[in-house]
C-alpha cells in the first residue's frame, strides 16, 4: 500500500467511524436535558433491594392517580371494586415472581382496553380533576430516566412548570422524603429492567456470542491464508 | 450411504455443476478492496431482519390498544428471548441502512454504476428506496411517542406541496391526497397501523426479496467491477482474476464474522440509540414531544427539507436528490471509471460524502437560523456534486480523445 492509499484509507475509515460514533453512541450536538441525581439517591435507585419498599411507597402515594400495569398495580379506586379481582383473573395474565424457590403470583397484567373499560368512570374523574388522565407509569423509567423521575417526583412544578401533579414529598418536614422518592424510582427501575441475575446472564451471553464470532473470524482468516498459499495465490 | 444420497440428488438437480459454475469457474478481480464486502454484509443483515421479524410477528398485535404493550410487555418481558429478538431487529434496521449507505458510497467511489452496470445501480436504488419505506413503516409499529409523531411529520411532508408558488390549489390537493392516503384518514389510527403493519411484514419484504434477487443476478451478469476502473480481459489477463470460492467467500466470511461481533456488541450492550427513550412512552395524539426528528438515515433529507425557507422547494430539493442519485449513470458519462483514476471526480466525491455526513449531523441539532444557513450551504454542495458530473465527464472525454481513446 502506497502513502496516498494509506492516507485515503485512514481518512475514509476515520470519517466513517467518527460519523457513526456521533450518530449512534454520543452526539454532543443534539438537544438533551440533564437532571441532577444526588449520590445517595443514585445508590438507592441502583440497589435492587429497595425495590420492594419502593413498591409499597408507590401503592401508598402514587396509585390514587397512576397505574403501573406491567407490575399489576392499578388505580386504588379500581382495585377496590368488588368485580376487579374477577376481571384480573379472567382477563389478565399472572405476573409471576420467585419467592423461597417457588413461583407465586405477584399481580395480573390486564390488557389496556379491558382495564380502561372497567376504569372508565375513575379515569374520567381524574381527567376532570387534573385536566388529563395521569399516565400509566410502566415504562416511564425507560422514557424519562432516573434523574428526571427523582427531581420530578420531589418537586413536579420545578421540573415541569404548570403541571397538575401535586408535590407529595416535603423534605423540609420529612427527613426521609428524598430517600422515599429514590425508593419509588428504584421500584420503577426494577419493573423496567431485568433482575440482576437475568442481567448477568445476558452479559455473559453477549460476551460469549461476540467472542464466538471473533474467534470464528480469525480461524476463517487463517484457514483462507493457508488454503490460498496451497493454491498458489 | 450419505454420498449415494448426494449423488442421487445431484443426478436430478445438477447441483454440483451449478456450484462449480457459480462459485469456482466464476472469476473476480484479485484486487477487490475492503469496501466490496458491504454487499454481502447487507445480504446477511437482510436475512437477520427476516428471521428476527418472523419471530416478532408471532407476538406483535397491530391494534392501537395493544401495539405498545405487545412490544414492551409481551415481547420484552413475557416471551423467552423476546428482548433479544427485538434488540436484533431494531439494531438490524439501523445496521442494514448503514451498510446500504456504505455500499452505495463504495459504488459511487468506484463508479460501479457505469456501463455495463447501470441496471445494477438502478435496481440497487429501488432497493434503497424500498428499504427506506420498510424502515418508515416499521417505525410506527411500537406505537410510542416517537413512532407516532415521527410518522405524523413524515406523512405531513407531502402536504408541503401546498406552498407551491404557482397552481397552489392543485398542488395543495395533490399533497393532501397523498398525505391522507398515507395515513388512511386525517388521523393516524388503527387503519394506518394495520396498513403499515401489512406493508412492513408482507408486501415490502417480498418486494425487497425480489429486488435483491434481481440485483444479485445483475451483479453476476455484469461481473464485479474492478477498483482500478477497467474491465479485466479474462483471456489475456487471467493472473488478475481469482475464483470466487474460496478467494472471496472466505475473505468475506471472515469479515462477516467481525461484523456480526460488532453487531452483537450493540445488541447486547448498547441499544440506547436503537430503542430511543421517548419511544417508551405510549403514543399520545394530544402531546407533541419537544424534539421530533426522523431516524438518522433520513436526517440528511430532513435537513435539506427544513433548511430551505420554502416548504415546497424543500420538498422538491430532497426528492430531486433522490432522483439525481437514480440517474447517476447518465449524469456521469465519462469514459473513465473509479475515483482512483479521476482526480476531479475524487474531489467532488469528497464534497458529496462530507456534505451528506454534515447534513445528517445538522439534522440532529435544534432548528436555529445558523443551522438552516449551514443546511442550505451543504445542500448546495450536494447539488454541486451532481451538477459537476456532466462537466467532469465532458472534460474527461476531451482527455480520453487526446490520449487516442485509451482509458
Amino acid at each position: 500500500m502506497n502513502v496516498w492509499s494509506a492516507v485515503k484509507t485512514v481518512m475514509f475509515t476515520g470519517a466513517t467511524l467518527l460519523f457513526f460514533f456521533v450518530i449512534w453512541i454520543y452526539n454532543p450536538f443534539s438537544p438533551h436535558e440533564e437532571y441532577e441525581l444526588p449520590e445517595e439517591a443514585e445508590q438507592i435507585i441502583n440497589d435492587p433491594k429497595f425495590a420492594a419498599e419502593g413498591r409499597e411507597l408507590f401503592k401508598q402515594n402514587c396509585a390514587s392517580c397512576h397505574s403501573l400495569r406491567y407490575d399489576g398495580i392499578y388505580l386504588a379506586s379500581v382495585a377496590a371494586k368488588p368485580e376487579w379481582s374477577k376481571v384480573e383473573k379472567t382477563q389478565g395474565k399472572p405476573i409471576l415472581e420467585e419467592k423461597d424457590g417457588k413461583l407465586v403470583v405477584r399481580g395480573y397484567f390486564v390488557p389496556r382496553d379491558v382495564y380502561e373499560a372497567v376504569a372508565v368512570q375513575d379515569l374520567e374523574s381524574l381527567k376532570a380533576t387534573f385536566g388529563k388522565v395521569p399516565p400509566d407509569l410502566s415504562t416511564y423509567y425507560l422514557a424519562r430516566g432516573p434523574g428526571y423521575l427523582y427531581q420530578f417526583i420531589l418537586d413536579p412544578g420545578r421540573v415541569l412548570p404548570g403541571t397538575s401533579m401535586p408535590k407529595l414529598f416535603m423534605p423540609e418536614y420529612d427527613k426521609e422524603a428524598t430517600r422515599k422518592v429514590a425508593k419509588i424510582v428504584a421500584y420503577m427501575r426494577s419493573v423496567s429492567e431485568p433482575p440482576p441475575g437475568e442481567k448477568a446472564k445476558r452479559t455473559l451471553m453477549g460476551m460469549v456470542t461476540i467472542g464466538y464470532f471473533l474467534v470464528m473470524g480469525v480461524l476463517i482468516w487463517i484457514y483462507r491464508k493457508r488454503l490460498l498459499s496451497k493454491m498458489g495465490y | 450411504m450419505l454420498r449415494r444420497i448426494v449423488d442421487w440428488i445431484d443426478e436430478r438437480t445438477h447441483a454440483r455443476d451449478l456450484y462449480r459454475e457459480q462459485m469456482i469457474d466464476y472469476k473476480v478481480p484479485k484486487n477487490l478492496t475492503f469496501p466490496y464486502v458491504f454487499g454481502v454484509l447487507a445480504l446477511i443483515t437482510f436475512v437477520i431482519q427476516i428471521v428476527s421479524g418472523i419471530i416478532l410477528i408471532m407476538y406483535y398485535k397491530p391494534v392501537m390498544a395493544h401495539a405498545f404493550d405487545s412490544v414492551n410487555y409481551t415481547i420484552m418481558k413475557e416471551i423467552s428471548f423476546g428482548w433479544l429478538f427485538r434488540h436484533i431487529h431494531a439494531a438490524g434496521a439501523n445496521f442494514f441502512l448503514a451498510i446500504v449507505y456504505l455500499h452505495m458510497f463504495t459504488g459511487i467511489y468506484y463508479n460501479a454504476y457505469k456501463k455495463p452496470r447501470e441496471l445494477v445501480w438502478m435496481v440497487g436504488w429501488v432497493i434503497y428506496f424500498t428499504l427506506l419505506t420498510t424502515a418508515l413503516t416499521g417505525y410506527l409499529l411500537p406505537w410510542g411517542q416517537l413512532s407516532y409523531w415521527g410518522t405524523v411529520v413524515t406523512t405531513e411532508i407531502p402536504a408541503s406541496l401546498a406552498d407551491a408558488p404557482i397552481l397552489k390549489s392543485i398542488f395543495a390537493a395533490i399533497g393532501e391526497t397523498i398525505s391522507i392516503w398515507m395515513k388512511g384518514g386525517y388521523k393516524l389510527e388503527d387503519l394506518a397501523l394495520g396498513r403499515f403493519f401489512g406493508l412492513h411484514v408482507l408486501l415490502l419484504p417480498l418486494v425487497l426479496l425480489a429486488l435483491v434477487s434481481v440485483h444479485l443476478f445483475l451483479v453476476r451478469a455484469a461481473g464485479i467491477s474492478n477498483p482500478e476502473g477497467y474491465e479485466i480481459d479474462k483471456k489475456n489477463e487471467p493472473e488478475k482474476l481469482a475464483p470466487f470460492h474460496p478467494y472471496v467467500t472466505l475473505k468475506e466470511g471472515a469479515v462477516a464474522m467481525g461484523y456480526l461481533a460488532l453487531f452483537f456488541f450493540f445488541v447486547f450492550f448498547n441499544m440506547s440509540h436503537f430503542l430511543p427513550a421517548d419511544n417508551f412512552e405510549p403514543a399520545d395524539p394530544l402531546k407533541t414531544p419537544p424534539h421530533i426528528a426522523p431516524e438518522w438515515y433520513l436526517l440528511g433529507f430532513y435537513e435539506v427539507f427544513r433548511s430551505i425557507p420554502s416548504k415546497f422547494w424543500g420538498f422538491v430539493a430532497f426528492n430531486l436528490i433522490l432522483i439525481l442519485l437514480l440517474l447517476l449513470p447518465f449524469l456521469d458519462f465519462s469514459p473513465f471509471k473509479s475515483a482512483r483514476r479521476r482526480p476531479l471526480f475524487f474531489i467532488m466525491f469528497l464534497v458529496f460524502l462530507f456534505s451528506s455526513m454534515i447534513l445528517t449531523i445538522l439534522g440532529t441539532m435544534a432548528p436555529t437560523p445558523t443551522n438552516a444557513q449551514l443546511g442550505m450551504f451543504f445542500t448546495f454542495l450536494v447539488f454541486l456534486f451532481f451538477l459537476s458530473l456532466p462537466v467532469i465527464s465532458f472534460l474527461e472525454w476531451g482527455w480520453y480523445k487526446a490520449r487516442g481513446g485509451r482509458s
